[in-house]
This record gives structure tokens, sequence and C-alpha cells, in this order.
């Protein structure tokens, strides 16, 4: 075989491999990009805000800004999301019609798990938010699904997260291509810029974290949904992290996806793997 | 004389640059398909849907000069999104905190 065939076969054989590694990554190889996504990631807020214990991520701008702590210290003295708690933790503990309750559908009963949540769920190849399971709860009980953006959602939500505070995020990724690929749209969906305004979810809460956007300052995208749901005065109401999002989205100029929409669970689940080890603060409160 | 001379071009101009029926149809059709094209790509923003909404509505009051200014705004709008839908296939990689 001449020099220049071997050549030329070796060249096609290298392509056929460049391009079967690029199309679909093995999912050892998925998994290791994720631990090392989220190892820049954590190093890059500890050397933003060197200064800022871990556990503090959860709670956002009151972290990284003396005078808004302040405020916020005096707020807590009766905090504003007490009465959803309240209110969340009687619904969960009221039996549905057929005799069974939340605690049924959670592993523990549903006490402690927040930190848990997303999971990937490797029976239906989808990413499974804490609201998510909580309607399919109800409906596998004969109940109708609650709203996702306030109200009893963001009750029940704010009980089981008070359950689960000081808990530190414990997302899971499984050696599953699904669950990679999930984990690689949301990460697409939190660095790629959209809408009017073109701004992506970084633009505010990597580039600018901790910097003044008008009046409010801008939480780090670390630990960033350990406080949910959120009281926030803006809103006079509890909200959930969909509202959150498609707040955000509509902020952007951009048009809001449905609650739930599989786009805004996998930027919830890659948020959420990047603050493992972030304890949950929720219910929280925000301007 | 000269009064007379510019109400006279006015008369002629004004008619010609008036929108009609087919030029207002087929601005809004062609802001529809540049509309779906951004939401094929998950990318529609909101002034161009409201753009679009007025124009729709305009349309219904056989109102073809606003049809045709709204029409034309929502597919400028719309071809924007899907630009930068387009640019950030790729872009968004550059992003990553590393």
């Amino acid at each position: 075989m001449s020099l220049r065939r071997v050549s030329r076969r070796l060249a096609i054989a290298a392509l056929i491999f460049s391009a079967l590694g690029g199309a679909a990554p093995a999912p050892a190889d998925g998994l290791a990009t994720a631990a090392a996504d989220q190892k820049a990631f954590q190093a890059f807020f500890k050397d933003r805000f060197p200064n800022l214990p871990v556990a503090e991520f959860g709670n956002g701008p009151y972290a990284v800004n003396a005078e808004m702590r302040k405020q916020w210290e005096d707020i807590m003295q009766f905090p504003p999301y007490d009465f959803a708690l309240d209110e969340g933790k009687t619904a969960f503990e009221t039996p549905f019609a057929n005799g069974k309750s939340y605690a049924d559908c959670f592993a523990n009963g549903g006490i402690g798990v927040r930190q848990t949540y997303p999971t990937f769920d490797t029976k239906t190849g989808e990413v499974v938010t804490l609201d998510l399971a909580i309607n399919r709860c109800r409906i596998a009980n004969g109940e109708k699904p609650l709203p996702y953006q306030t109200g009893m959602m963001a009750s029940i939500t704010a009980y089981m997260a008070e359950t689960s505070r000081d808990k530190p995020f414990d997302i899971k990724i499984p050696d599953d291509p699904r669950a990679i690929a999930a984990y690689e749209a949301g990460k697409e969906y939190f660095y790629t810029r959209r809408g009017q305004l073109n701004f992506a979810c970084a633009s505010c809460h990597v580039t600018s974290a901790g910097q003044r956007m008008r009046g409010d300052i801008l939480a780090p995208a670390m630990g960033i949904l350990a406080a949910f749901p959120i009281y926030r005065s803006d809103w006079g109401s509890m909200g959930t992290i969909d509202r959150r999002f498609t707040s955000c989205s509509s902020q952007m100029r951009s048009e809001p996806l449905p609650p739930q929409d599989p786009a805004y669970r996998n930027v919830e689940y890659f948020l959420s793997f990047m603050s493992n080890g972030v304890p949950i603060t929720g219910p929280g409160t925000r301007p | 004389m000269k009064t007379c001379l510019i109400v006279a071009l006015l008369t002629i101009a004004v008619p010609a640059l008036a929108a009609d029926q087919t030029s207002a149809t087929t601005a809004l059709t062609a802001a529809d398909q540049s509309e779906a094209l951004a939401g094929s790509l998950g990318n529609r923003w909101i002034p161009a849907e409201a753009a679009l909404k007025a124009a729709r509505a305009a349309l219904a009051k056989q109102d073809w000069d606003t049809t045709l200014t709204e029409a034309t705004r929502a597919k400028a709008l719309a071809d924007r999104a899907v630009e930068q839908a387009r640019e950030q296939k790729t872009l968004w990689r550059d992003a990553v905190i590393r």
C-alpha cells in the first residue's frame, strides 16, 4: 500500500472518529464535563466573592450587599412568607380525597428532600422538578394539578423547602446520555442571549453578579435557587422558580415559555447542579 | 404660486404613499413568516409579538396604513430575533465559565 493511500485512509478514519465523537459524547465524557463545569463555576464565584462562605450564597443579594442585608434582617423579624408556610404545611398534611397524601409520593415522606430536586427520571428520560413532582402526585391521586407560579404551589414548596433548610444541594446526574443532554441543554439556555435586550441569564447572574441593575442587586448564579420559593416585595406575593424564570424572560423582552417547559426544567437542573454544596435557605424573601 | 405648487405635489404624493389592502396583507404575511421562524428557533421577542398583534388588529379594521407600519416593524424585530438565535447557536459557548 502506498504511503499516499495509507495517509488518505488515516484521514478518513480520523474524520469518522471526529464526527462520531462530536455528535454524541459518551456518558462518561459528559459526566466529566459536568464535573469540570461545576468546579470552574464554583471557583469563579469563590474568586469573585473571596470572603463569602459557601453557605451564604443561598442568601442571594443579601450575601453580597451590606445595606440590603441589614434591611433583610429587619424584615426577617416577621418573615413575609410565614402565612404561606403555614398554609403549605396544612395542605401537605391534609389527605387527598382517596386517603393518601403528598407524603406517599416522596422519599422520606417528603420531609427534607428539597435539596435533591430537580432529579433526572431515568424511566421517563426527563428532568423532574419538585413542583412537577407535586403535581404528578396530585394527578396520580385523582386531584387537579395546581397552577405553577404562585398560590398553593408556592405554599407547599415553601413548607417542603423549610424542612430541608441547611441541607446542601445534592443534585445527581446519572450515567445516562439523556441526563447529560438535559444538563447540556440547561447550560446552553443559561448562557444563550435572547430577547430584544440581548441578555442571557449569565449576563446578570455571572458577569454582573453583585452589581446594581437599577434598584436591584443582582444575585450570584451560584446558589440562586436555594431560597425558592420566595416572597418578593415587587410581586407582593409568593412566587416559584417558574414565576422567576418567566418574569426574567419578560424583562429581557423575550416571550416566556410555559411553566415547567422542558427548557426551564433543564436550566433549573443545570443551575442546581452548579450549586451543589450550597445549603437550602428557602423559603426566602427578596426585594 | 409656490403654495399652489406644494399643495398640488402633496395631492399627488400622499395617495401614492398610502398603503392598500394588498401591500398591508403582504407585509403581514411576511412578518408572520419571520416570527414563526423566530419561534421555531425558540426566540420570540415580546415587542415583535406586540407589533404583530397591532398589525392584525389594524387589518381587522381595514386600516391598511397601520397594518403596513406595524407589520413592517414586526418583521424587522423578528428578523433580528432570528439573527440573534442563529448567532447564539455557537456564540453561547464563549460565555461558559471555564
